[in-house]
């Protein structure tokens, strides 16, 4: 990084069992700054969405601490939601409301837990659902949209609750294809405003267009972090050049 | 132009008489031993119910069956609540009709759809046909009249201009029915000003929809609650909820009645079932409840994780992301079981006459004990048979009406 920017997310040393005794985290650490894309990587198992999930609170974790945005992530539910006010996430599943329209998935958050009014939170809905491309969908229901479409709507829908960190659980393991590079431009918009994002991913293109790092993880560690042009074409660990034949 | 579908996918009704009655020799064979069995047995009915029958047991005893003793010079006030009522239906169903869910974008509607002509039909035949059956005064009869009319009159003009309503009273306007409830209790029982009327003089249909509607209004609540509380994290919420569950699923509902005529009067703070009838309705409310609490078990069980988890990662609290998120999709898929709960309840009300209450079952009790109608069981027990039909179409076509209402067939989103 050129300039020195505050830090977003601080993880340090976390680690996590499940209740079978999986040790699925394993001492893992990792900083994110304002303003930084950070692509995790890694094959399936490895902990990336799990270690992603920890940042709002969707995993607890036994050991070591996370900070998003300076506020500490404890037991401690009024602090759980407060985090969760700041930070966005984007499912694999999209995981939209099916019984709501459109516009209806977007504006249920602000107004419920920010309290606006719904006038407001209406226009700010629907100069996002233009910014995405789906405004003319606004009064129709999820389920009457393709996967990209949905995809989209629920980026709008994080965005809508004007989050400071987007996290995206690969977002778009669950498209046909032809529907991936619609998300990912939307995706590449909201980075190049500035956006502090964490995406689990498996798309190399958008990792080596977008990413200030790539963070690749196995076994619930975290074995190499470096910036793309690095890590494609120059990978320091035997286990990264690994993963990169086998996903290339 | 699209080519047209084949004739054979929407058949003419001869063409489909032949198709699937007739397909082949053993189908019509088939056929025609059932229409033959069901003619015969339409007829033997018919013979009965002309020749044989005496129905002056039904219209003599009319008023018992409707209201039981209610005291004769108090019953205008249940008139005034029926009037409120037929006035209230007559709203809502303009008003559904009127306004058609927010966010569709259908055709306009339509001020009379089929059905609400067919239904409206059914009224009016009833309208004219019950006070000539059950040989009503001309007075009685003049109010089922009016009665009758004054409901598709707020119906036409709920219809017409439901549309213009300011959104504010729109939203207010099914407050009415809670508020309507509040009313008819005041009504039926008597206080701020009215004379009481013991609930021991309550009976008949009066009754056994008096218990049902309390019942069915509370159990549901009570039973979302309990659903909720056997999925809670909590371990003594989770283990109450499931102990309280299985303990009524394992009682007969009758063992049930009687032990809380005895022991109600412990559980519950005093002035809340003060009497024989206030208990059994608090008891079939919570024999109710652990069934409701089933239904919307599977209900919620079949709403995907990720749904709490996209809501609780909105910053939604926990009964925020419940009741706007995870239980309208979870009341979508328990409410047929719900509504089968609730039939299966207001059946269940003829229970009551075996603690000794004058439900509708009750009271044909008496009214068969009376020597005047002696052998006259069949003529009362039909009537109340096609009562307690009318009652559960009625829940079932409403529950119908809600599910597509809710849910206009819409796919699922993953």
């Amino acid at each position: 990084m050129t300039t020195p920017a505050a830090v977003m997310i601080e993880a340090r040393g976390v680690e996590k069992w499940y209740p079978n005794g999986f040790h699925a985290l394993r001492g893992v650490d990792l900083t994110v700054h304002q303003g930084e894309v950070v692509v995790i990587m890694g094959p399936s198992g490895s902990g990336k969405s799990t270690f992603l999930r920890t940042f709002n609170a969707l995993e607890d974790f036994q050991q070591g601490s996370i900070e998003v945005d300076g506020i500490p992530l404890s037991d401690d539910l009024r602090q759980i939601d407060a985090v969760r006010r700041e930070v966005g996430m984007v499912f694999q599943q999209f995981n939209l409301f099916p019984h709501l329209s459109v516009l209806d998935n977007l504006t249920l958050a602000p107004v419920l837990v920010r309290k606006l009014p719904k006038q407001a939170v209406q226009r700010r809905a629907l100069e996002l659902l233009d910014r995405v491309g789906i405004a003319e969908q606004a009064h129709k229901y999820p389920g009457q949209l393709s996967g990209g479409q949905q995809q989209r709507v629920a980026i709008a829908r994080s965005l809508c609750m004007e989050p400071r960190v987007m996290l995206f659980d690969e977002p778009t393991s669950a498209l046909d294809p032809e529907m991936v590079q619609e998300v990912l431009e939307v995706m590449q918009g909201l980075a190049q405003d500035g956006m502090t994002m964490v995406v689990v991913t498996h798309e190399v293109r958008f990792a080596r267009q977008v990413a200030h790092r790539v963070v690749l993880m196995d076994g619930g560690m975290v074995v190499e972090i470096a910036p793309p042009e690095q890590f494609f074409s120059n990978p320091q660990h035997e286990r990264s050049k690994q993963f990169l034949r086998q996903i290339g | 132009m699209a080519p047209a579908p084949p004739a054979t996918l929407r058949p003419g009704p001869w063409q489909w008489l032949r198709r699937e009655l007739f397909g082949s020799r053993l189908d019509g064979l088939i056929s025609i031993a059932l229409l033959g069995f069901l003619l015969a047995a339409a007829l033997g009915l018919a013979k009965w119910a002309i020749f044989q029958a005496q129905w002056t047991v039904i219209s003599a005893n009319s008023t018992l069956f409707a209201v039981g003793r209610y005291p004769l010079e108090q019953q205008w006030r249940l008139w005034l609540l029926t009037t409120l009522l037929a006035l209230a239906t007559g709203l809502s169903w303009g008003l559904l009709r009127a306004l058609p869910r927010s966010g569709s974008s259908g055709p306009p509607p339509i001020l009379w759809p089929r059905n609400d002509r067919w239904a409206a039909a059914i009224l009016v035949l009833l309208a004219l046909w019950r006070p000539l059956a059950l040989q009503l005064t001309l007075a009685i009869q003049l109010r089922w009249w009016a009665i009758t009319a004054l409901l598709l009159l707020a119906r036409w003009a709920a219809g017409r201009w439901g549309q213009a309503l300011p959104p504010l009273v729109r939203r207010l306007i099914p407050l009415i029915w809670p508020l309507l409830y509040l009313v008819g209790m005041v009504l039926i029982s008597g206080g701020l000003g009215l004379v009481q009327v013991a609930p021991s003089d309550w009976g008949g249909l009066l009754l056994t929809l008096l218990m049902a509607t309390f019942a069915i209004l509370l159990c549901f609540p009570l039973g979302v609650l309990l659903a909720l509380g056997r999925r809670s994290t909590l371990p003594l919420l989770r283990w109450g909820s499931l102990l309280y569950i299985e303990f009524i699923r394992g009682a007969p509902l009758i063992t049930l009645l009687f032990l809380g005529q005895n022991i109600l009067g412990f559980l519950l703070p005093g002035g809340l079932a003060p009497d024989r009838v206030w208990r059994a309705a608090w008891v079939l409310t919570f024999f109710a409840a652990a069934y409701v609490a089933e239904a919307v078990r599977s209900g919620l069980a079949a709403v995907p994780a990720g749904q709490l988890e996209a809501a609780r990662s909105l910053g939604l609290s926990m009964p925020f992301a419940l009741i706007h998120v995870v239980l309208p999709q979870a009341m979508r898929v328990a409410l047929p079981a719900t509504v089968g709960q609730f039939i299966t309840l207001l059946q269940d009300t003829t229970l009551l006459s075996l603690i000794g209450l004058l439900d509708l079952l009750g009271t044909a009790r008496t009214v068969m004990a009376n020597p005047a109608f002696l052998g006259r069981n069949a003529e009362v027990y039909l009537v109340l048979a096609v009562l307690f039909w009318c009652c559960c179409a009625a829940l079932g076509l409403g529950s119908r009406a809600l599910e597509t209402r809710l849910n206009p067939n819409l796919a699922p989103s993953r």
